[in-house]
């Protein structure tokens, strides 16, 4: 009985503030006028999202392609650099301060260098930038995973005169497993905002970012904000898929560990 | 008059529910003004509860508590007591000072009277070089001890302990509790301390308070019959093995009826 | 070190320039291989000396100041963002902390929005500018930008600080309770202060979050005056001057590693009297 009561107590006021927050958009727009280039009405929006639903889906999957594959991508050179990294201590103290240094800056003007550099239709500057992006997170974390091992576990492979290449095996990359996940679980949104934001750099028009600069262009707002409806989907399902992955990769998380040492 | 009248009192968590708990059932107890009383027992017997509502951080669900002729909330809006944790609960952001005056911000004090309070309670507690340290340059002893300090800042008549010296080493511990009585013993203090050591509990109290858990209640109260002031010497007095017997075994009629842990003996 | 590496970024650079095909390469099929000639990748030495040549030919600017004012006039924007952000997010933490209703409405969406895209809305924001009046002042071009990096940055504020808010110990909360201090006391003593630490890895974002935000509000819009338009103008001529675009992404960098600057001093006042962390 309590268990029903908590979970309506959990989603109940969410949902609540939901509601109210579309009503109240939905009520605002039609009872002050507010003109179209300043907000759209909930309503509108949905009608734009579902009556144009193939368009968003096609520029969704440009974008979500890109994506991906700066994901996986990202995530594959980001984990074998990691390794290099955990190796030799003064590979890390190069690329740590970069990794930083990178981290404030507003990476993705890039695209413009990398636009030069390729066809002007091809994908590929943008798939680039979400993998150096995904690259640098998934790397710092790794790293932070094989390197930050217990100690008591490092000393207790030495007892066994288990060479650097076992305790690499045995301790530090399933020490970093979960880190990789979560790394994934950052990348992910990150990969979608980049794939996006690439785009206003000009090249191919085919993603959901071009769509929204061109529908406003257009004074077709209504249809940017089902455009922009379709984004954040698209960034939810990369961060839920992401969040799965890092659930069932990591069932009881040490505890499972502990007992393959036993 | 005495310091705290606790009569017929009962706590229960979550009544009416699946998971009901009966943290204490029945608790008649009366402390003494300047008395110092330990109240011991294994996991889950109510002494921190019953703690917590002399302190006012909890109502009882029955029976009456009175603080200083008060209701437990006067005596707490008015500071009467003051209250120490296991973690000295030091805040790392001020300095050892101004950690002391912290109750004596909220009271209203002007700045150079709760300087000079704060100098003094370090004095008391030996710890007057380290007034503009920070908590995390002192070991666990010198936190306590300072914890103790902010305790007394407002020269409370009654002291509310918990366990303040479990995180300690032996050694410490055991130069901690002489500290105390000797602060208490000067300033006339009423203490009500929870501990899990029996060699604690007897050289610090007058009387024990024995406790055992489902429901949570007093088993057996303990006079603690050891002569004139305590000191280094009362370790060693058979007066005092005398009352450690007495508790443990108090304790062990409790343990003969449920599976317990948590009782040091050393 | 930092420069270490910057340096063999370089020679990194200059090396597959040396050894890369000239208009391009394919890979298995895939045009992946990026065109290495001067035009597409200037040399590194040419992209320095360009910040010493004028903007434009006949002009007597040079372009390390038009860069630099691009950075100026964009880091101002950004650090507008980032202080309404900032603040916008501690309020809504204060208010989450003091009604739990709040909290448990408001919370969810907070922590899902930083997974969503919402510089998606970055063009609409922006498109506000020159259409818009509020009580007669019309809506400068300016402000989109700010605006954008200040939502952008109020999210990690508002649940950082909110992690922060709630993180005492119970202990600590029953040693207020036992003084009797109101809620607003327990705010100020303890629950703020407590809240620091981890209000700095949420600023930090925060500052990052705007700089980005206002850079995608100029892209946008062609913002004059930002370092934004620069690239976008500046990669429209590289097929003629290849190393022009090159000055303004630097200037984009100065930008985001000033305001990280700033952060992080910012950052270093706010923990002057804690323990230092040592590294694990």
């Amino acid at each position: 009985m309590s268990r029903a009561v908590d979970a309506t107590r959990r989603v109940l006021p969410p949902l609540v503030v939901g509601v109210l927050f579309l009503v109240l958009w939905e009520a605002a727009v039609k009872g002050f006028d507010l003109k179209p280039y300043f907000l759209s009405a909930p309503s509108k929006i949905w009608e734009q999202f579902t009556g144009n639903f193939d368009l968003v889906w096609g520029a969704a999957r440009v974008s979500g392609t890109n994506a991906l594959v700066g994901l996986v991508l990202g995530a594959i050179v980001g984990a074998v650099m990691s390794l290099a990294l955990s190796r030799y201590r003064t590979l890390g103290d190069l690329v740590t301060p970069l990794a930083i240094a990178l981290n404030a800056i507003p990476i993705f003007v890039l695209v413009a260098v990398l636009n030069n550099m390729f066809a002007i239709t091809s994908e590929v500057p943008r798939r680039v930038m979400v993998t150096l992006v995904v690259y640098f997170i998934v790397l710092v974390n790794v790293a932070k995973g094989l390197t930050q091992v217990n100690g008591t576990h490092v000393e207790l492979m030495k007892s066994y005169a288990a060479s650097d290449f076992e305790i690499l095996r045995k301790v530090r990359v399933p020490n970093a497993t979960p880190y990789f996940f979560t790394a994934l679980r950052i990348a992910a949104p990150a990969a979608v905002i980049t794939a996006f934001v690439s785009e206003y750099f000009g090249g191919s028009q085919n993603g959901l970012g071009s769509r929204i600069t061109s529908n406003i262009a257009n004074s077709k707002n209504a249809v940017a904000w089902a455009y922009v409806l379709g984004a954040c989907l698209l960034g939810l399902v990369f961060y839920v898929v992401s969040s799965v992955l890092e659930g069932v990769a990591t069932p009881g998380g040490t505890k499972q560990q502990d007992r393959e040492r036993r | 008059m005495s310091a705290i009248e606790i009569t017929s009192v009962s706590k229960v968590f979550n009544r009416g529910s699946a998971n009901q708990v009966d943290a204490l059932v029945g608790v008649d107890l009366s402390v003494a003004s300047g008395e110092f009383v330990s109240l011991i027992g294994p996991s889950g017997c109510g002494k921190s509860t019953l703690l917590r509502l002399i302190a006012n951080l909890l109502e009882p669900s029955e029976g009456s508590i009175v603080v200083n002729g008060k209701s437990p909330e006067q005596a707490r809006l008015d500071q009467d007591y003051g209250m120490a944790f296991q973690q000295s609960g030091l805040f790392e952001w001020r300095t050892v000072a101004k950690n002391i005056e912290l109750p004596l911000e909220l009271k209203g004090w002007g700045k150079s009277e709760r300087r000079q309070r704060a100098l003094e309670m370090l004095d008391m507690v030996k710890l007057a070089d380290f007034a503009d340290h920070h908590p995390w340059q002192l070991s666990g002893g010198m936190q306590q001890r300072v914890a103790i300090a902010r305790a007394l800042a407002v020269q409370p008549s009654l002291l509310l302990m918990d366990e303040p010296f479990g995180a300690l080493d032996e050694m410490t511990r055991e130069h901690m509790q002489s500290e105390l009585l000797n602060i208490c013993r000067a300033q006339g203090t009423t203490v009500v301390f929870v501990t899990h050591s029996i060699p604690e509990a007897v050289y610090l109290s007058n009387r024990v308070v024995v406790m055992s858990p489902r429901p949570g209640r007093i088993t057996r109260i303990v006079d603690v019959a050891i002569e004139g002031e305590r000191s280094d010497a009362t370790r060693d007095n058979t007066a005092f093995f005398a009352g450690i017997t007495a508790v443990r075994e108090a304790l062990r009629g409790v343990e003969m009826n449920d599976h317990i842990r948590g009782i040091e003996d050393r | 070190m930092f420069v270490v590496s910057l340096l063999i970024v370089a020679v990194v650079w200059e090396f597959y320039k040396w050894v890369g095909p000239a208009d391009g390469g394919k890979v298995f099929g895939w045009s992946l291989l990026p065109r290495s000639n001067d035009n597409a990748m200037p040399h590194v030495w040419d992209m320095l000396s360009r910040y010493g040549r004028p903007e434009v030919r006949g002009s007597d600017r040079e372009i390390w100041r038009v860069v630099l004012a691009g950075a100026w006039f964009s880091f101002r924007l950004a650090l507008v963002g980032f202080v309404l952000g900032s603040t916008l997010g501690i309020a809504l933490a204060v208010l989450m902390a003091r009604f739990k209703v709040a909290e448990r409405g408001i919370l969810p969406y907070l922590v899902v929005s930083q997974t969503v895209p919402l510089i998606a809305l970055a063009p609409l924001v922006v498109s506000w500018g020159g259409k818009l009046e509020i009580f007669g002042y019309e809506w400068p071009r300016w402000l989109s930008a700010s605006v954008l990096g200040a939502f952008l940055a109020f999210f990690p504020v508002s649940v950082g600080t909110l992690k922060g808010f709630t993180s005492p110990p119970g202990a600590s909360l029953e040693l207020m309770q036992s003084y009797a201090a109101s809620w607003w006391q327990t705010l100020r003593r303890l629950r703020f202060p407590a809240a620091v630490p981890f209000m700095v890895p949420a600023l930090k974002l925060a500052a990052s979050s705007s700089v980005i935000g206002v850079v995608v509000a100029e892209i946008s819009t062609g913002l004059k005056g930002g370092i934004g338009r620069l690239i976008i103008e500046y990669g429209r001529q590289a097929t003629s001057d290849p190393a022009k675009v090159f000055t303004a992404v630097f200037g984009a960098a100065l930008l985001g590693l000033t305001m990280a600057g700033f952060v992080a001093l910012a950052d270093l006042w706010m923990m002057r009297n804690r323990p230092k962390e040592t590294a694990a």
